[in-house]
Formats: structure tokens, C-alpha cells, sequence
């Protein structure tokens, strides 16, 4: 491996080749490159990654691209002919994972199947991300995340109480399909380490969301009871749900305790303390939904900020629910390097969503940006796989390299 | 064969966060070791239960040992040490005033352990404010933004979501553990050294949403206080059917093509231009489509007419409840839900985890261990 991209980091020597679009995919190509694995992204003017397209901006500066894609190494290849298939089949030779989230069928087309990596090489570690997973009767079908979160029974799951549910944000679904499939390929790892021997990663992106409430999948065989979309109800815990604010802010708000309780009412004031339908937890969860009208009108008048202070001060669970320009501004974020720096292209320098875990010693660096499409060209083909000069330019002027 | 044989990994864990860490890595054929109180995990006294028996634990815990410490006693704490220096991982969930009293701090670990890989979930991370360190789930996902942000199209009048299950920021921020201490195990057999790694589960949920988020964070776009700040505004949502709901995501010329070929080509499509998705994809246009289309999928079947939808390249699909998983014939094909023999339950379903593995295939070998289950085992081997 090139030192020039040895970014230390767990995954230091690890070099993964990623045939990825949109999201789920760049996002495990994302997780492993930020715990230090080389990550090669196979692009291709002829068929670009949408993001780098949405928006109709430039290519090399596409917001949604280059908001995912940090320390990600870029070469171009026109997969549509057969010496560009060939190049690939080069580069899959030098490295240890390949990881697809494209059509259903479109990596067995181009003989780019499990069976035909093995030829080139024989431990090599493929996992594919699709929708309904690799096969099977319902294989064919496609979707983005909302309808992953349609069939894995989680939009039914999450929704508002007296009204039809309409899941999480529909934005959710991607990216934890990405970070399960980048937690499968770290695992084959382990595999190959103690074997030698490679295998096939089989993503299913319903089933990743389906087990986010794999617990209550599971108490259902045991209790009976079928799982079904509360709101905020916890069965143990009361109060624990969202109160409305000073404006159009909301407050979390969970006292799991006698203590948490306790010190609740005290900030709260009004008669929560003394009323006969709260006193014991039990009652409280038998009450909870006057209780939550009896919280809402303590909390309606006041600023979620200062309120969710005063509660964690005082030892309870509460935070404000953030809103998209309380998370761009918030100091506790900027300050852990929640946010860091990353380079840019265009503008030299941009802010990113660092990832979540600090490592160390040797931990990852994350600091180079998206890369522009072909940036990494040179180091593939000159160095990785060794094409003279006068090879490199000429598959260039043909636009195989393209 | 399993993936991660021969790895053993302590979980000193006492929350969901860590407890889930630990299942996807015993169930990825990690050997760990579960060290809990003398009166047990708490997620053994968290519902829902049968006959006193707690179907949380039995989930969150399949396939590891159980050996029980009492980590305030000295006697029992070197038994932990002892366990540690044959161990490769470990895995806490507790706050970082915890872990320094009981001597299991980053500089505490790493002083007396320093091959191990050592991973710390904490709700905010290490050095976050006192405050913030007693978080519930609802907390961590009200912080982060999605509680406001969900459901997409949501008035300001209807309360912030906590998202699915009881324990939705534990999961997704365990996926990101087990990620990154396996990944610091591989190093570890590289190298024989260990490492810390801290892990946020704010930042895990901040993450989830990167290509969102940071395009307002980083000027992009402007960020927003509508609870929509963060959809799309096409019509993408889900409709009510002669028997459930569909959802229905369109976004280009081509999947409106398809939907009016299965529509059997309505006179209203001349309403719209054919790239009006693309191109002309007002609020009015929505909600007239909408309109329209609700009035005829009002009719329709769910899996029927999804199926043709599907052939025609468009991506509607049923919106499946739980009840529906189980007889699903992909989920069936794929083997996701795992029967077996529960000791207390009888027979139990597993849902098993969303990735196959060719040559190490996930199964549930063993249930969550009784408590102690393995103290003779692990007295012998100490």
C-alpha cells in the first residue's frame, strides 16, 4: 500500500474496492476508510454516482457527495467495455474487500459475481448491499430508504398516537445498512485470519432495519404480544415522551426513578408532586396520558433550552429536541470535533460529520475530503497495478479510463 | 465455523448499548463473557416478562457465559484482571465516574492491560459534561435531531418521536461498537496491541444523517426549524389500500412511466409534464397527485399491485406489520427469523442479523446464560 494514503487507524493495510451509488454503500465504504482502510470508489463519467449529479452542481463539488464520501480514493473505469472490466478485475486482485450496492444482477452481468472474484482471488471478501438482499423470490425488487423501512415493518412501528404511522424520517435507512455492512466485512476479516479463506456478504437493508426492534420481534414468540407503534410510551418508565415548549420547541423528558421523579416535580412546581393519580410509578404508567397533559402544561411556557438545563442539573433525563439550526450551532458538538475540518477542493476547507468513535493510540485520521472524480487515477493504475506510462495515457485517450 | 471463533471478549456492560455490542459479536462467534453484579444485569429486571423470566435479557445476551462480580470487592476485581489478561476486548457502557472508580478507566485498562482492545459507549462520549451523562434513549435521539426531524411531514403541533422500540439510540451506536472494536481486534492480531476507543452515541445517530445535515452545516443549504427541514418534498409517502398502505417513492421521469403504465395510462396524467418530477415538482403538483392517485390505489391490493409496480421499475412496496414478517416469503427464503428451544420460553423465534455470511453463517448456538452460568468454567481456565 501506498504510504501516501496510510491514514492509520485500525484498518491500517486493508484496501477495499467499492462499486457503490448513492448512500448505504458510500456509507460503508465511509465507515471502513474512517477506520483506516484504503477505500477505492470505481467511478465513471458514463455513469456517474448521483450524488455527485443532484442539484445539477459541479461534479467535483456536489454538497451530497462530498457530505459522505471523506477519505475515499477515486479512480475512473468505463465498466461498459470489456478492457474496463478488465481493469477492475485488476484491481480486485489487489484488494481484500469489494463491496456493491447497485441492481439487483448487475455485478453477476458484468462477471463480477462471487464465483467470478474467487477466480481472480480466491480469499477475496465480497459483500453485496441490496435492498431485499441477494436473492430470493423477492431478490428482484428495488427501493430507497423509506421503502426499506415500508417492508422491514418500521414504518408501521413509529408513529404518532390515534393516527396512521409514518415511520422515522425517510431519510433513516442507508446508513445503518452501510455500518452493518461494514461490521460484516471487519467480522469476514476475523475469518479469513484465523482460515485464510474469503467468503460472500449478503446485505439485506429491510433486515437491517427490522432488527432495530429485533427485541420486541423476539418477546413476541415469548409474550404473545405484538409489537405496534406507541409514540413515545415506555412500558417501564413514566413519564417518557416529548412536552411542548416556548414557541415551537418540545422537551424530552424520562424519569425512570423515584429520585428522577422526585427531582422532577421540584423543578416542574405546580401540583405534579401532590396529585393522587401520579404517586407511585405504577400509577403513573397506568396514567400516563394525563400525566403527560399534567407535564405539558408545566413545560408549555418555557424556554426547551434552559428547562432541559434545569432538569439534567437536577439528575433527570431531558434534552431540547434539537432542530436542524440548533445542531449546526451547537458549541458542545464543534468543540468535541463532532464536526471537524476536513480539506476541500473547491473551498479549501469543510466542515463534515467526523465519526463517532475516537481511537486510541494510532487512531484514524479523517481529514481529506471527497475526492474529485478520477483524483486517485495515477496512484491505481501507475503504482497499484503497474501500467507503464505510455499504457495509462492510451487507455485514457480511448476512455476506458474515463 | 463463526466468524470471530476464538476471540474473547469481556462485556462489563449494563445497558442495552453495550449488552446489544456483545450480541453481534457472540453472535458473530465471539466468545464473550458476560461479568454481572451479584444481583444480576439490570436487563434482566427490564420487561417484558414471562414468569418472572425477562425476554429484554434472553434477546440482548444469546449465545455468551455469564460469570458474576462483585467489582467493589477486591477479591473479585482481580478475578476481572485475571479474566482481562486472558481476554483480547472489552466492552463498557458505564459513565466515565463509574469506570474510574472501579479502576477500568481508558489510562486504568490500558496500564494494567495494555494488549487489550477496550471499548467505552457512552451517551455524549468521554469528557462530555456530568449532565449529560445520565441520557435514556429518548434523550440521545431528542439531542440529535431526529426526534424532531420524525416523521417526515410533521406539523409543529404533534410531539418529537423517540423512533422505533424502547431502544433505538443503544442499537444503532452498538452497530457502530462492535464495528469499531472488531476492527481493533483485527489490528490487535497485527500488531498485539490494544487500544481505546470512545464511542458517542449522539454522534452515531449525527452521523446517520451526514449527507443531510452537513450540507446545512456546512452552508449548503440553510438549516431550518421546520420539522421538515429534513424530507425531500416529492410525493414519496405511503397510502392507504383496499387492504393495508403502500409506500410509494418516485423521484424521476422514468418511474412515472412506469406508474402510469400500471395506472393503465389515467386522462389526468396529461396534467403533468412527463418530467414534471424532475423539472416541475411543485407543492401543487404534489398534493393534485396525490389526490389522484390516492382515490385509485384506494382500490387496489398491497402485494398485487406492488409486485406489478416493482416489473414496471417503480419502487412502491406494502408497508408490512410486524405480523406480516415472519410469513414474508424473502424473510422466509432468507432465513432471518431462527426457531428454537428457550430454557424458560419453550419454543422462541430469533430474528437473527441482516447479513448472511457465506462460510459463517450467524445462528443462535446457545440462549442468554442463566446468571453465574459459567463460574465453574471460567474458575477452572482462571
Amino acid at each position: 500500500m501506498s504510504e501516501n494514503f496510510a491514514a492509520g487507524g485500525p484498518l491500517s493495510g486493508v484496501r477495499v474496492l467499492e462499486i457503490t451509488k448513492v448512500w448505504a454503500g458510500p456509507y460503508a465504504g465511509k465507515m471502513l476508510a474512517h477506520l483506516g482502510a484504503e477505500v477505492i470508489k470505481v467511478e465513471s463519467a458514463t455513469n456517474l454516482d448521483e450524488m455527485r449529479a443532484y442539484g445539477g452542481v459541479d461534479i467535483n463539488s456536489a454538497p451530497y457527495f462530498v457530505s459522505i464520501n471523506q477519505e475515499i480514493n477515486s479512480v475512473q473505469v468505463n465498466m461498459k467495455t470489456d478492457e474496463g472490466l478488465d481493469l477492475v478485475r485488476q484491481m480486485i486482485a489487489k484488494s481484500d474487500i469489494v463491496i456493491d450496492n447497485i441492481r439487483p444482477g448487475a455485478m453477476e452481468r458484468s462477471s463480477l459475481g462471487y464465483e467470478d472474484l474467487v477466480k481472480i482471488k480466491p480469499d477475496i471478501i465480497q459483500c453485496s448491499i441490496k435492498m431485499w438482499g441477494n436473492a430470493g423470490p423477492l431478490g428482484y425488487q428495488t427501493g430507497y430508504a423509506p421503502c426499506f423501512a415500508a417492508l422491514s415493518g418500521l414504518y408501521n412501528l413509529v408513529g404518532h398516537r390515534g393516527e396512521t404511522p409514518k415511520g422515522m424520517n425517510m431519510r433513516h435507512g442507508d446508513s445503518t445498512a452501510g455500518a452493518c455492512a461494514a461490521l460484516a466485512c471487519i467480522a469476514a476479516l476475523h475469518h479469513r485470519e484465523s482460515t485464510g479463506e474469503g467468503q460472500f456478504i449478503d446485505l439485506s437493508a429491510v433486515e437491517t432495519l427490522s432488527s432495530l426492534v429485533g427485541d420486541e420481534l423476539f418477546a413476541w414468540s415469548v409474550t404473545g404480544e405484538i409489537p405496534v407503534a406507541n409514540e413515545n410510551f415506555h412500558p417501564e418508565i413514566a413519564p417518557h415522551g416529548a412536552y411542548p415548549c416556548a414557541g415551537v420547541d418540545w422537551i424530552s423528558i424520562a424519569a425512570a426513578d423515584e429520585n428522577q421523579w422526585q427531582a422532577l416535580c421540584e423543578v416542574l412546581g405546580g401540583s405534579l408532586a401532590t396529585d393522587e393519580r401520579f404517586v407511585t410509578l405504577s400509577q403513573r404508567i397506568a396514567n400516563h396520558l394525563a400525566l403527560d397533559e399534567a407535564i405539558a402544561a408545566l413545560t408549555r411556557e418555557k424556554d426547551a433550552f434552559a428547562l432541559g438545563e434545569a432538569l439534567r442539573a437536577a439528575g433527570v433525563p431531558a434534552f431540547k429536541a434539537m432542530n436542524s439550526i440548533d445542531l449546526c450551532g451547537d458549541d458542545f458538538t464543534w468543540s468535541r470535533e463532532g464536526y471537524r475540518m476536513v480539506s476541500d477542493h473547491k473551498n479549501g476547507a469543510r466542515p463534515v460529520i467526523g465519526p463517532a468513535w475516537r481511537i486510541r493510540p494510532d487512531g484514524p485520521e479523517v481529514t481529506r475530503g471527497a475526492p474529485l472524480l478520477g483524483e486517485h487515477n495515477e496512484y491505481v493504475y501507475r503504482e497499484l497495478l503497474g501500467l507503464s506510462e505510455n499504457r495509462y495515457d492510451e487507455l485514457v485517450e480511448r476512455k476506458v479510463i474515463d | 465455523m463463526t466468524a470471530m471463533a476464538g476471540l474473547t471478549i469481556v462485556e462489563i456492560a449494563e445497558r442495552p448499548a453495550g449488552e446489544y455490542a456483545g450480541k453481534l459479536l457472540a453472535d458473530l462467534g465471539a466468545n464473550v463473557i458476560k461479568v454481572e453484579a451479584p444481583n444480576g444485569s439490570p436487563t434482566r429486571k427490564m420487561g417484558p416478562f414471562k414468569d418472572e423470566e425477562s425476554a429484554l435479557f434472553a434477546y440482548l445476551n444469546t449465545n455468551k457465559k455469564s460469570v458474576v462480580l462483585d467489582l467493589a470487592d477486591k477479591a473479585d476485581r482481580r478475578t476481572l484482571d485475571r479474566l482481562l489478561a486472558r481476554a483480547r476486548g472489552l466492552i463498557d457502557d458505564h459513565d466515565e465516574a463509574w469506570a474510574t472508580a472501579h479502576s477500568l478507566s481508558e489510562t486504568a485498562v490500558r496500564d494494567a492491560h495494555p494488549h487489550l482492545a477496550h471499548l467505552a459507549i457512552t451517551p455524549f462520549g468521554q469528557g462530555a459534561p456530568p449532565d449529560r451523562q445520565n441520557a435514556l434513549p429518548i434523550t440521545i435521539t431528542s439531542a440529535s435531531g431526529w426526534a424532531y426531524h420524525s416523521p417526515s411531514e410533521t406539523a409543529h403541533a404533534k410531539p418529537p418521536l423517540k423512533g422505533p422500540g424502547r431502544f433505538f439510540a443503544d442499537y444503532e451506536a452498538a452497530i457502530d461498537g462492535a464495528m469499531c472494536l472488531a476492527a481493533s481486534l483485527w489490528r490487535q492480531r497485527q500488531t498485539g496491541e490494544g487500544q481505546f476507543i470512545d464511542l458517542s452515541q449522539y454522534e452515531t445517530l449525527l452521523n446517520r444523517i451526514d449527507c443531510v445535515l452537513d450540507r446545512m452545516v456546512a452552508g449548503d443549504v440553510e438549516p431550518d426549524m421546520e420539522r421538515t427541514a429534513y424530507d425531500m418534498g416529492g410525493p414519496a409517502t405511503s397510502f392507504a389500500c383496499r387492504d393495508g398502505h403502500v409506500y410509494l417513492f418516485m423521484t424521476t421521469k422514468a418511474h412515472w412511466n412506469g406508474l402510469l403504465e400500471i395506472m393503465g395510462n389515467p386522462d389526468w396524467a396529461g396534467e403533468f409534464r412527463e418530467d414534471w418530477l424532475e423539472f416541475d415538482c411543485t407543492r401543487e403538483n404534489v398534493v393534485k397527485f396525490r389526490d389522484y392517485f390516492r382515490a385509485w390505489i384506494a382500490e387496489q391490493e398491497k402485494v398485487p399491485i406492488t409486485e406489478a409496480a416493482q416489473k414496471a421499475g417503480v419502487a412502491m412496496v406494502p408497508v408490512n406489520t410486524a405480523a406480516d414478517l415472519p410469513q414474508n416469503a424473502q424473510f422466509i427464503d432468507r432465513g432471518f427469523f431462527q426457531r428454537a428451544q428457550h430454557p424458560h420460553f419453550g419454543e422462541v423465534v430469533y430474528p437473527l442479523a441482516p447479513y448472511l455470511l457465506s462460510k459463517t453463517p450467524v445462528r443462535i448456538a446457545s440462549p442468554a446464560p442463566a446468571l453465574d452460568a459459567d463460574a465453574e468454567e471460567l474458575e477452572r481456565e482462571a
